[in-house]
């Protein structure tokens, strides 16, 4: 009897966590089969099946052109907020000095703030310094709030590297940047390659910054995606939302599995 | 080693080392001179500031206050990266992403030595610790005793002239350990290099070493040979710390050569004091191997004795241990060779622990 | 100076970039946006506070805020703790996987999954064709508080599961196998041991959670209606269509506020950032 009890409420809870699973994952898919419908019209299941939204997605004006700016916004943020955040995880994982638990908090403290908050106080600070190249705004805007998330990353992965190697490389006559360069560095290139990996991520799909800090004329793909959700609801957004789904599984998967198989003793 | 004056030449100095973190004194004014091509141990429990010393001579942390001298020169400023000298770590240390060859390499790179030479020295010093063949192999395809056979090849081939180690051979079974202490005495002789080594194995340390500093408490509790601290230590927590031992109260009657001394209940024996007053309380030390189990017509002269009642013996391959009773009820260990007779013989009858007046000990700390 | 003084600044000096972007591209601007929501043409001045704390507006707008947030967590818990306590008890080599199954809609875009929000829950959408076809329906899902809650818990869930997740994960297996053998049934190990000790990973993810929902501003706008403007929407509302900075700053400002004090509580329920903690060797 006891054994029964056991197995139903083992089997009830995987029957709840799975339903609450595929609620998680239900949007992400529903939109794949709507991308391939060969109606103008929202409707699911499509009737017939072909890859116009896709071409749509071509020809429309604008969508390539924001996803132009949005690749090219996310690629440098990347590069940005990795040679920040990488040796700033570094000096707060190795350093011992006075304020290093109040600058961790600091350079992380964007995570916990609103996004409306920062994106306001950027805008305004934009507005105040006259800075007005578009794409440059954004990197930089975008960059705030991908640091910490870069600081830690690296962190972890420094974490795990033992700091007794990089005393030996010391004692053995080795300055600090050579030992960084060295044996840090190609120690934590796995974490350092998931950490840049979804900060393109977070900056190609980032929003509220950019709706705030945006020119008129520089539309990116979620500006564009969002003006669409708000004023007509354009099937393309189908076959938008099927790449993009299908970028975050990859990348996901990637991060996955090279953790995996670097964990392997 | 000598210079050419005649002197023995210096190759650490500790001036009143201290080492404070926050309000706790981790290591307390220590004073150290270690000979050029001296093998010495750094001995103690966990937590008794071995590595602490050994980090401040490294460069690791720098003391609160006193000076560090490594060859002559005042280094007590100088980054760990500027001193020239080689450590060996008890986790290897060895850089995962890279191979053998290119660990053993990298103090050379750092040093810019050209290409060939490096090739040579690399084999030269592999074939030093025995390990010519894996060059090619990353750390993690080694056996833990090849790891560290590396690593001590890494912090050789760069001739320091100074090696510290940090429980090396922590990490090993006891059958690898004995063998590698004996490498690495092999290597310490031949390369003439001057050694500080960390162990907290008692044993090791008797081996392997010219001097012993044991450590307690962050201060050096006894430095000496190997034999000065087995057979004359300055303190109860030295000779309980090194090798067997049994300790009773004691407390001397009669100044004297030798002392007569107040064992209790059990009765008094005599024992050489150097200096010792009446009345003055204590500790007498006793080694197992120097106690003898005899019968009332065996005693003689030169050896004290006191009755005892037999309890228990338990034989460990060559020797047998005795564990006797004396008259107070403080349990002795008598440590004996085995022959077959003896383990039947004294299970009855009044029954005597002796031992030579030299052997006993009388500690007053 | 000492040398470990010496050697510390040098470790210091790489943390020196990223200290001063962050000065320069949020310390400064955030602490404009202070100065701006207690300063006026005249100087300073507490008129915009004074005025949102008499503004029926504010006042509705913080309790919707309050109310959604709230809610968004409790669904969120409700679906994210049995999500966790499922995979606490699978293989790690399944654990991956299923992760997978978390982290993708946790890494997808919010316009994508509010996209296929309104394809599901709008009038003619897939929820209602379907339940239509059981005679029911249809029933309003979309411009409503039921969007913001589904849209908003599903972005919130995955943000509950991995702090319990790690929680369980810590727990040692040989509380329950004694539980076990004391004669305890599954559920009752569950309710008496496995529950109670998860309950510091329950409540920082919970503090996670309500701090993120509290910020919403996507979901809301395109999910929900006219009654379920959330703070966030205000801010954009006084910053870009009335052009109030004054106004949106102290919003803002109290946003903030309240996010940083949630904060604060979860780093004492965590002990302080992971990222803090050094081996020592
Ligand atoms: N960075 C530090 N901060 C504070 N206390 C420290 C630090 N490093 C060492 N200590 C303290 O100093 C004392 C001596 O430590 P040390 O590492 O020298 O001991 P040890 O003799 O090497 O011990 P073990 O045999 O365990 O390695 C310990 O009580 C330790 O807690
Ligand atoms: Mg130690």
């Amino acid at each position: 009897m006891m054994e029964g009890q056991g197995s139903t409420w083992r089997r009830a809870n995987a029957a709840f966590a799975i339903a609450a699973m595929i609620f998680l994952l239900l949007p992400s898919l529903i939109v794949i089969p709507m991308s391939f419908s060969d109606s103008e019209l929202i409707i699911f299941p499509p009737k017939g099946y072909s890859f116009h939204l896709y071409q749509r997605y071509v020809e429309e004006p604008g969508w390539v052109s924001a996803s132009i700016l949005s690749l090219r916004v996310a690629i440098w943020t990347t590069i940005l907020s990795i040679c920040l955040g990488v040796p700033a995880a570094y000096a707060l994982v190795r350093g011992n000095f006075p304020g290093r638990r109040m600058l961790a908090m600091f350079l992380l403290s964007p995570i916990m703030l609103p996004s409306v908050v920062l994106a306001l106080a950027i805008y305004i600070y934009f507005v105040r310094i006259s800075l007005s190249h578009g794409e440059l705004r954004l990197v930089l805007a975008h960059c705030v709030a991908t640091l910490p998330f870069v600081v830690v990353t690296a962190a972890a992965g420094i974490q795990t590297v033992d700091a007794n190697i990089e005393r030996a490389a010391t004692i053995m006559g080795a300055s600090r940047l050579y030992v960084f360069r060295t044996v840090t560095l190609p120690l934590v290139i796995p974490s350092i390659v998931a950490g840049a990996l979804f900060t393109f991520l977070i900056s190609f799909d980032e929003i509220i910054i950019s709706i705030f800090v945006a020119k008129a004329g520089d539309t990116t793909l979620p500006i564009k995606m969002f003006s669409s959700l708000v004023f007509e609801v354009s099937p393309v957004l189908a076959a938008i939302s099927t790449m993009l789904t299908l970028m975050s599984a990859l990348i996901c998967i990637l991060v996955t599995f090279a953790q995996k198989g670097d964990a392997k003793p | 080693m000598t210079d050419s004056m005649g002197t023995v030449q210096e190759m650490v100095r500790l001036d009143a080392v201290t080492k404070r973190y926050g309000s706790f004194t981790a290591l307390h004014e220590t004073e150290l001179s270690i000979r050029a091509g001296e093998f010495l141990t750094l001995l103690g429990p966990s937590g008794s500031g071995k590595t602490t010393l050994l980090n401040a001579v490294a460069g690791m942390a720098t003391p609160t206050s006193g000076r560090i001298w490594i060859d002559g020169r005042d280094v007590t400023a100088t980054p760990p990266e500027k001193r020239g000298l080689g450590m060996v770590f008890q986790s290897y240390a060895l850089m995962p992403h890279m191979t053998v060859f290119d660990n053993i390499a990298y103090p050379l790179k750092v040093r810019k030595i050209s290409k060939q030479e490096i090739r040579k020295r690399v084999s030269d010093v592999l074939e030093l610790v025995r390990l010519p063949d894996l060059a090619h192999r990353k750390p993690k395809e080694l056996s833990g005793g090849q790891q560290q056979r590396v690593s001590i090849a890494r912090c050789l081939v760069y001739n320091p002239r100074l090696v510290l180690m940090d429980e090396p051979l922590g990490a090993l079974d006891k059958k690898l350990r004995e063998q590698m202490q004996l490498e690495i005495k092999r290597l310490h002789n031949e390369l003439k290099i001057t050694m500080i080594y960390v162990t907290h194995d008692q044993e090791e340390a008797l081996n392997m070493s010219d001097r012993i500093m044991l450590m307690n408490g962050g201060k050096a509790e006894q430095i000496g040979s190997p034999h000065d601290l087995y057979f004359r230590p300055v303190s109860q927590f030295a000779a309980d710390f090194i090798g067997q031992s049994t300790m009773l109260d004691a407390k001397i009657l009669e100044v004297g050569d030798p002392c007569i001394v107040d064992l209790g209940a059990s009765g008094q024996c005599k024992v050489k004091v150097p200096g010792a007053n009446k009345d003055q309380g204590g500790k007498l030390v006793l080694r197992p191997e120097t106690l003898r189990l005899i019968t009332n017509d065996q005693i003689a002269d030169g050896f004290n004795a006191l009755s005892v009642r037999y309890k228990d013996s338990l034989v460990t391959g060559s020797t047998i241990k005795h564990i006797v009773e004396l008259e107070n009820g403080t349990e002795l260990i008598v440590q004996e060779l085995t022959t077959p007779e003896e383990t039947a013989k004294r299970h009855e009858g009044r029954l005597l622990v002796a031992w030579p007046v030299e052997a006993g000990i009388f500690l007053d700390r | 100076m000492r040398p470990e003084t010496r050697e510390q600044y040098r470790i210091a000096v790489f943390a020196l970039p990223a200290t001063l972007f962050m000065l320069v591209m949020m310390a400064i601007p955030l602490g404009s946006v202070v100065w701006q929501s207690i300063s006026d043409d005249t100087g300073l001045s507490l008129a915009a506070y004074a005025k949102i704390v008499q503004s029926n507006l504010f006042i509705r707008v913080t309790r919707t805020t309050l109310e959604i947030a709230l809610g968004a967590t409790l669904v969120a818990f409700f679906l994210g703790y049995p999500i966790a306590y499922f995979l606490a008890k699978q293989s790690t080599k399944r654990q991956t996987i299923w992760l997978i199954v978390i982290l993708i809609p946790f890494w997808t875009s919010s316009l994508v999954k509010s996209f296929a929000f309104v394809v599901m829950l709008g009038h003619a959408g897939i929820l209602n064709t379907f339940l239509g076809e059981l005679g029911l329906g249809p029933y309003k899902m979309l411009f409503n508080r039921i969007g913001v809650m589904v849209g908003m818990s599903h972005f919130l869930v995955p943000f509950m599961v991995f702090p319990i997740l790690t929680n369980l994960r810590s727990q040692p297996p040989e509380l329950a196998k004694a539980a076990a053998i004391m004669g305890a049934g599954k559920f009752r190990i569950f309710r008496t041991v496995t529950f109670p000790l998860s309950l510091p990973g329950v409540v920082s993810g919970a503090l996670l959670v309500f701090i993120l929902a509290l910020g919403f501003f996507i979901v809301p706008k395109l999910l929900g209606g006219r009654q379920d403007v959330m703070l966030s929407s205000l801010v954009d509302f006084y910053a870009r269509e009335v052009f109030d900075f004054q106004m949106s700053s102290a919003i803002a400002v109290i946003l903030m506020a309240t996010a940083l004090l949630a904060a604060f509580l979860l780093s004492k329920v965590r002990g302080g950032a992971s990222i803090l903690s050094k081996e020592s060797s």
